[in-house]
């Protein structure tokens, strides 16, 4: 079992991580943040990443013929490079959200999102 | 009289650890000046948020505050009978505290009374800085204004619009929860404690429903508080409506702020529409 400090510090651990956030969707308010050199608007990062990953569920809804959507994680690739957010569902509040920022030169992918989606499972039972 | 924030502050330069009792309003508890846990009459409180869930009932809450030492808080014990992680206990914690600070932070207290040493049941494995606790309540704040700039609607009953003017909506989980929770005498606040949902989300939900236009708007009420309409200041009149009850509303709705729901015309004087009558007759003779 994982305490957020716990939890960011495994996150940044992913090979070519770069920044990481956990933020708490509904207010976007970034719970922890780790990494980013210092260069890194905390609060306004995390209120713009839920706006984007709420963005992208409305957009993705009225593509889907059911009209819900669940998105399980999402993959952003900039030139500045890989943008991870992985949202978790909790029980006793609003969605949260696991983001990390890799450099696309030392990271992999498909690692990076097993690695999230093992946090997950121990910073959060569902 | 001072604000609930500069007397926080002064906690904080003092690296002052205990409880700060705002009497009816809430309780704000720090540990090296630094704030741990709030409470708050409006939020939700943490207990409240993990019994909602169902993950645990009120006994057994009960039973680990009241086991609660200072070496072995309640939090720890939670942990270790499994009922949540350390992660979800953190992440709940946190999240009642922001929730709680925001409508801590702006109110008055004529004498807010400190409690040296005394501690939080749950244990303080997280704090935040006053700095950063303000910061965050003021980016709140800028973030409600933003989505629909009027305080109007935060301490009435929530109504939903019996029918969408639109061909789809896309509602959040926890709109969803609002409209189905909305029983047209519940407020924001009500229906915070009622979900087991933090106060500043059903705030925020409610303000998003209003400007997607989904929540009924006491009618001809001019928005409190700043002036400023709902929309900016290119926002729509209050709408005219057949009859001369609506007119008057209109006309007196921003002057008195009684509750007063008037769907239909009334034919009965009101006093204001005397006073009104009174000043013109004055302005009238005044330049005659």
């Amino acid at each position: 079992m994982l305490g957020i400090e716990d939890c960011l510090a495994e996150v940044m651990a992913i090979p070519g991580a770069v920044d990481a956030m956990v933020i708490d969707q509904t207010s976007g308010t970034a719970v922890a943040a780790g990494g980013g050199e210092g260069n890194l608007d905390v609060g306004r990062s995390a209120a713009g990443l839920s706006e984007t990953l709420r963005a992208t569920a409305d957009g993705l809804a009225s593509t889907s013929a059911g009209g819900t959507v669940r998105i399980s994680d999402m993959i952003i690739t900039t030139d500045d490079g890989h943008h991870l957010l992985k949202p978790l569902e909790t029980v006793f509040d609003g969605p949260l959200v696991m983001y990390v920022r890799l450099d696309s030169k030392r990271s992999n992918i498909a690692l990076a999102r097993h690695r999230l989606q093992n946090l997950a499972g121990r910073l959060i039972t569902t | 009289m001072q604000t609930v924030r500069d007397a926080l502050i002064g906690l904080a330069d003092d690296h002052a650890t205990g409880a700060l009792r705002l009497g009816r309003i809430g309780t704000l508890y720090l540990v090296d000046g630094r704030v741990t846990h709030a409470e708050s009459a409006v939020s939700p409180a943490v207990e409240d948020l993990l019994t909602a869930c169902g993950r645990i009932s009120a006994h057994a809450v009960r039973q680990a505050r009241q086991a609660a030492t200072a070496q072995r808080p309640g939090g720890e014990r939670l942990i270790s009978q499994g009922v949540l992680t350390r992660g979800e206990l953190e992440l709940c914690a946190l999240g009642a505290l922001l929730d709680a600070a925001y409508f801590l932070l702006g109110a008055t207290v004529h004498r807010p009374g400190f409690q040296p040493g005394a501690r939080h049941w749950l244990g303080a494995r997280w704090h935040l800085d006053v700095t950063e606790l303000s910061r965050e309540c003021e980016r709140r704040r800028r973030q409600l204004d933003q989505v629909w700039p009027s305080t109007e609607l935060d301490a009435l009953p929530v109504v939903p619009v019996g029918r969408v003017p639109a061909q789809a909506v896309v509602l959040t989980p926890l709109q969803w929860e609002v409209v189905v929770g909305a029983d047209a005498a519940a407020t924001p606040a009500d229906l915070a404690h009622r979900l087991g949902r933090p106060a500043y989300s059903v705030l925020l939900a409610v303000r998003q429903l209003a400007a997607a236009g989904l929540l009924r708007l006491p009618k001809g009420r001019l928005p409190a508080g700043s002036g400023v309409p709902p929309g900016g200041t290119t926002g729509p009149l209050p709408r005219r409506v057949a009859g001369t009850g609506a007119i008057r509303e209109a006309v007196t709705g921003g002057l008195d702020g009684s509750k007063r729901s008037c769907r239909l015309p009334q034919a009965t004087a009101n006093p204001a529409d005397v006073d009104l009558l009174v000043r013109l007759k004055k302005a009238l003779e005044a330049l005659a």
